[in-house]
């Protein structure tokens, strides 16, 4: 279990990175916290020329509130994301997601970016980002771009991002008022990766009308799935017209294509994501409620 | 929680250190990480070696070019099957003996490849990195065939031979006897309860795999070898054997080990491929398995399917089983890894059976070859205890009641089972009373009641079983120690088997130390290496606290005496009348009147006028002991308590209890730490773990992102109750307790997520929650499917 030969690259700068990505082709990969990437080398499930370096980047690391948006820089440390001041004030769903994310050793290598451009299916991050409607910052020798989170993720491990694009940073907007947001998620142990899981926000007007909601499911496909069927009955409902069992309904009737293996039907699956979107959203509610 | 406290042990010296929770010797290297593993050793000039593994399970190998690999800078050499397997002198262990069915055996595939990640070849360069480089330029041509993946392939009337050259399959077999008896017992039972137990295969998994330094040095003709293994002493004679190198020029050195299991008991092909690399080179040459070498082919474990019939009377007595066995053992089998003979003599275990028939097949697959793993035979009981609960929902009674009407009781000792074992000093239902007691079974069946009410299902499981420790047959007959002290009083115990886990580093220094009248700190314990320790088996059959602390016992009970009749000889008195402890000897009655340790030990050596007249000079004995009974029964019972998520099949493990009678206690922090590390290996063979093939034979979990371990936030705070039955085979009373942890665990949880099942007491879910593995979605209550 070692990996084969690669040129190391540790970039300066995030204009660096984008530049070596130009630079070295689809030959190139980046590398910040390792966590998914170091097993498949050593494993030789993947290899890669050169390997650039993107985690003693300054200008990759940090949090900041600019007025209604969150701005993670994709090398933050999970870690940072989970104890930050800033984070649980303005996109506390990131605060309660992060905790489920392996265990603290994972998190303190572990970056959000890495977790969001590596596109598993069954990551926490990307569903957070769908569900809650990010602006990806990608960045390349060609300049920079926005893709928004609905957008972004096209399927396992797979991203609209062009091979010499890096991910910058991640927009979070910021949910304000009467809001609440919820997690729930299956996993044979903690820290795995879920067998489902389910993100909720919403926002409740002062006659405890839902105003807005976003749900998004996780492990259940391809990518992380926006329950929109489900949010558009909820709008304009007042709180408890619908049950949460049926939302949990509503949410897995959107999905097209419900992961579906020997060892995991797609029945099981999708009846295990109902219940932890009822689970998200019951929290969320709760949370606006009383939060 | 204790019931009986151990009796003084009088005429064998104190009790200051057996007995109490003494810390661990070994916790401050280990710990903090200090320890020496085999991957710690460097030595100047060593070569690394990696393997290329087949990645197809059947096959004929048509050519292997490993031209491009030799090229590569850094490359030494590249070894193939055609380069060694005609090395191989004799193929035998200790444990087997020579001659007889042996075990199939080749060091790389030649003609075939037999399983996925059989060694084809191993290259040796300056680094791993580079190994696993030429690795990837070695070109194998196979034409793959049809594998045989499970016991019914391996079965089948037209199944293609695992080994060539072989009539059929079957490693092993015990036929089926024909016994009227038997048969006129089940005719006229009131009734029979018949089912089919599935057990997963699932794997040892030591935190440190296998690793090898192999040096042969030319210019003296000698090999050294460092290893992670259970027994130096084995590996050294059977390297001698294998490569015709006198036993006296090997030597064989075990540092820290991290867990063994049973996978380590004997050296595998890829271990003696480095062995004859080095030779072959006169270099040094490393070898650490990595973690997916070890669960693909580093030795697989359980794996086996029972069949077993029981025939009840009206009052619920089981008057006779029968039962029918068959093991998948793979390809490569190591020795004594097929139980059928254990499993037969052993299975009605706690209970009065009067009559059991039994049959049994170990078959040949093309899978990674079954080694043993902790309890090796332990179908026995997860077979057994299964069916106590299947065939007390059968019958409409509580499976506590049924294991009650059928429980040997102390009032019935000795007791002689079916096949001729005598139980004297057990208590087995006292175990199952205790751990009844303190998991509360009568409340517990109320909140069982009230949770389904709320719709939650818990559930709660029992394991009983006999444990035969202290496996003394064959090879594993004895243990050796060579107890000294030295001028300056300091006292040195060498033994002839040594630790991988087991703290015997600690719990041999507490038997000496209270045998000797010294303090704890004074003992040091030699292990682990062949040029400094008598023959012995290493460990196995949790034979250590029984046979080695025979062995330290009875060496130091020499010098013991021996130190008593030089005191006795210069304080002019009767040994009878003097007292041993914490260093001095006394006249007892008189404390003024006394000599030290140290000066005894200094007149041993360096004063010989003032030792009784004819007396040898020195302090130090050399014992090697064999307890009086090929058996040490020790017994326990588990009490497991889930609940099972009705929705998502979760199975959450709330409480787990270990009753356990190990006789005296030498330590009840290591008998507490060994029960532990043993019900985490049940709960994770049940709930989580399983290395399952497709049926091309390609292994499917052979990370750990597939292969599941439990985890600290998995296991619960493990619950023990002890009594302490002192055993009639050895002096000290102890019996062995190292495998019953993995023993007892998978039926209690097993029955806990039988029983958590609302529909439990139609029986429908004895079939429902049978392994493979009980984990989601097959741990789910309510399939509409059925």
């Amino acid at each position: 279990m070692k990996p084969a030969p690669f040129q190391y690259h540790a970039a300066n700068s995030a204009a660096d990175a984008a530049q070596l990505l130009g630079d070295l082709g689809d030959d190139a990969k980046l590398i910040s916290g390792g966590q998914s990437l170091a097993p498949m080398l050593a494993m030789r499930l993947v290899r890669f020329d050169h390997l650039v370096d993107i985690s003693r980047v300054a200008d990759l690391r940090g949090i900041d509130r600019n007025n209604g948006t969150l701005i993670v820089q994709a090398a933050t440390p999970d870690v940072l994301v989970e104890r930050s001041d800033v984070v649980v004030a303005s996109v506390p769903l990131l605060t309660k997601v992060t905790p489920l994310i392996g265990h603290f050793q994972i998190r303190n290598r572990g970056t959000i970016g890495g977790s969001i451009a590596h596109a598993d299916p069954a990551a926490e991050y990307p569903a957070v980002a769908v569900a809650l409607g990010a602006q990806m910052e990608c960045l390349s020798v060609r300049g920079t771009r926005m893709i928004d989170a609905a957008d972004y993720f096209v399927g396992i491990w797979s991203t609209s991002m062009e091979s010499d694009e890096l991910l910058k940073a991640i927009h979070f907007p910021v949910w304000s008022g009467r809001v609440g947001f919820g997690v729930a998620e299956f996993a044979r142990r903690h820290g795995d990766f879920a067998i489902a899981g389910a993100v909720a926000a919403v926002e409740l007007d002062s006659g405890n009308v839902i105003s807005r909601c976003s749900i998004a499911m996780f492990g259940v496909s391809g990518q992380p799935e926006r329950a929109l069927s489900a949010e558009s009955h909820l709008l304009g409902s007042s709180v408890g017209e619908i049950s949460p069992e049926e939302v949990g309904r509503l949410a897995i009737a959107d999905v097209e294509s419900p992961s579906d293996d020997a060892n995991m039907p797609a029945t099981y699956r999708m009846s295990v994501a109902a219940s932890t979107v009822a689970t998200a959203w019951t929290n969320a509610l709760t949370e606006a409620h009383h939060g | 929680m204790t019931d009986t406290l151990a009796a003084p042990t009088a005429n064998t010296g104190g009790a200051r250190f057996v007995g109490q929770r003494v810390q661990r010797r070994e916790d401050l290297r280990l710990v903090t990480g200090h320890g020496r593993y085999t991957d710690d050793v460097v030595v100047p000039g060593m070569l690394h070696a990696a393997f290329l593994r087949s990645d197809i399970a059947r096959g004929v190998i048509n050519s292997i070019d490993v031209s491009a690999a030799r090229q590569l800078d850094g490359v030494v050499a590249v070894f193939t099957g055609a380069d060694f397997n005609a090395e191989i002198r004799e193929h035998w262990v200790d444990f087997e003996g020579p001659g007889g069915d042996a075990s199939p055996f080749r060091v790389l595939a030649d003609t075939d490849v037999r399983f996925a990640g059989d060694p084809i070849a191993v290259v040796i360069a300056t680094s791993r990195y580079i190994a696993e480089d030429a690795c990837e330029l070695i070109e194998v041509d196979i034409e793959p065939s049809t594998p045989v993946i499970g016991a019914d392939a391996a079965l089948a009337a037209d199944a293609p031979v695992v080994h060539a050259g072989r009539a059929d399959n079957i490693a092993g077999a015990i036929p089926a006897a024909a016994d009227p008896v038997l048969d006129e017992i089940f005719a006229n039972a009131a009734h029979v309860i018949t089912e089919t137990i599935d057990q997963n295969r699932y794997l040892c998994v030591p935190m440190e795999t296998r690793g090898i330094v192999s040096q042969w040095d030319p210019f003296n003709q000698e090999l050294t070898v460092h290893i992670s293994t259970q027994g130096p002493h084995g590996v050294r004679a059977y390297i001698g054997r294998a490569l015709g190198i006198p036993e006296n020029r090997i030597r064989v050195i075990m540092k820290d080990v991290g867990g063994g299991f049973g996978q380590k008991m004997f050296m595998i092909p890829d271990e003696v491929a480095v062995v004859l690399a080095g030779k072959r080179l006169g270099r040094p040459v490393k070898w650490i398995e990595d973690r997916r070498e070890n669960l693909m082919s580093g030795l697989h474990a359980r794996d086996d399917r029972m069949t077993v019939s029981f025939a009840v009377d009206d009052t619920f007595h089981i008057l006779g089983v029968k039962c029918d066995l068959i093991e998948d053992v793979g390809s490569f089998n190591a020795a004594g890894s097929s139980s059928i003979g254990f499993v037969g003599l052993l299975f009605p275990g706690p209970y009065k059976i009067p009559r059991v028939g039994f049959s049994a097949k170990a078959v040949f697959t093309n899978t990674c070859g079954r080694c043993s793993y902790r309890g090796p035979w332990m179908m026995e009981t997860a077979a057994r205890e299964q069916m106590m609960d299947i065939a007390a929902r059968r019958l409409g009674i509580d499976p506590l009641e049924f294991r009650r009407i059928n429980v040997i009781t102390s009032a019935e000792l000795p007791y002689t089972t079916a096949a001729g074992l005598v139980y004297d000093a057990v208590s087995i239902d006292g175990s199952l009373e205790q751990a009844v007691s303190m998991v509360g079974y009568e409340a517990f069946r109320a909140e069982q009641a009230a949770a389904r009410a709320q719709g939650r299902f818990i559930g709660l499981g029992l394991g009983l079983y006999v444990e035969p420790s202290g496996i003394a047959m064959g090879n594993m007959s004895s243990e050796a120690a060579i107890v000294s002290i030295s001028v300056n009083g300091d006292v040195t115990a060498v033994m002839s088997s040594g630790s991988h886990g087991q703290s015997l580093e600690t719990t041999v220094a507490q038997v000496v130390a209270d045998r000797l009248g010294v303090d704890f700190e004074r003992v040091t314990v030699v292990q682990g290496d062949t040029a400094a320790t008598p023959f012995g088996p290493g460990t196995g059959g949790s034979r250590s606290a029984v046979i080695l602390n025979g062995a330290a016992s009875q060496a130091s009970g020499d010098v013991r005496t021996k130190m008593l009749e030089i005191a006795a000889h210069v304080l002019e008195a009767a040994t009878d009348d003097l007292e041993l402890e914490a260093g001095n000897i006394s006249v007892r009655g008189t404390p003024s009147k006394g000599i030290s340790v140290t000066e005894v030990a200094r007149i041993a050596y360096l004063r010989p006028q003032e030792l009784p007249p004819g007396m040898s000079l020195g302090l130090e004995s050399h014992a090697r002991y064999t307890p009086n009974a090929p058996f040490t029964f020790s017994n326990s019972c588990h009490a497991c308590v889930v609940e099972v998520d009705a929705v998502t099949g979760g199975v959450k493990v709330l409480r787990f209890i270990v009753s356990e009678d190990c006789g005296v206690m030498i330590n009840p922090d290591v008998v507490e730490g060994q029960i532990a590390g043993g019900v985490v290996q049940g709960i994770g063979g049940v709930l989580y773990e399983e290395m399952a093939y497709d049926m091309s034979g390609n292994p499917m979990n052979t990370t750990f992102v597939d292969y599941l371990l439990p985890t600290a936030t998995e296991v619960p705070i493990i619950e023990y109750g002890h009594i302490e039955t002192r055993s009639s085979t050895n002096p000290g009373g102890f019996k062995g307790m190292g495998e019953g942890g993995a023993i007892g665990s998978p039926p209690a949880v097993i029955n806990a997520v039988a029983d958590a099942s609302p529909t439990s007491s139609t029986g429908r879910s004895s079939s429902r929650c049978r392994r493979r593995t009980s984990a989601p979605p097959s741990t789910l209550l309510a399939d509409p499917a059925e």
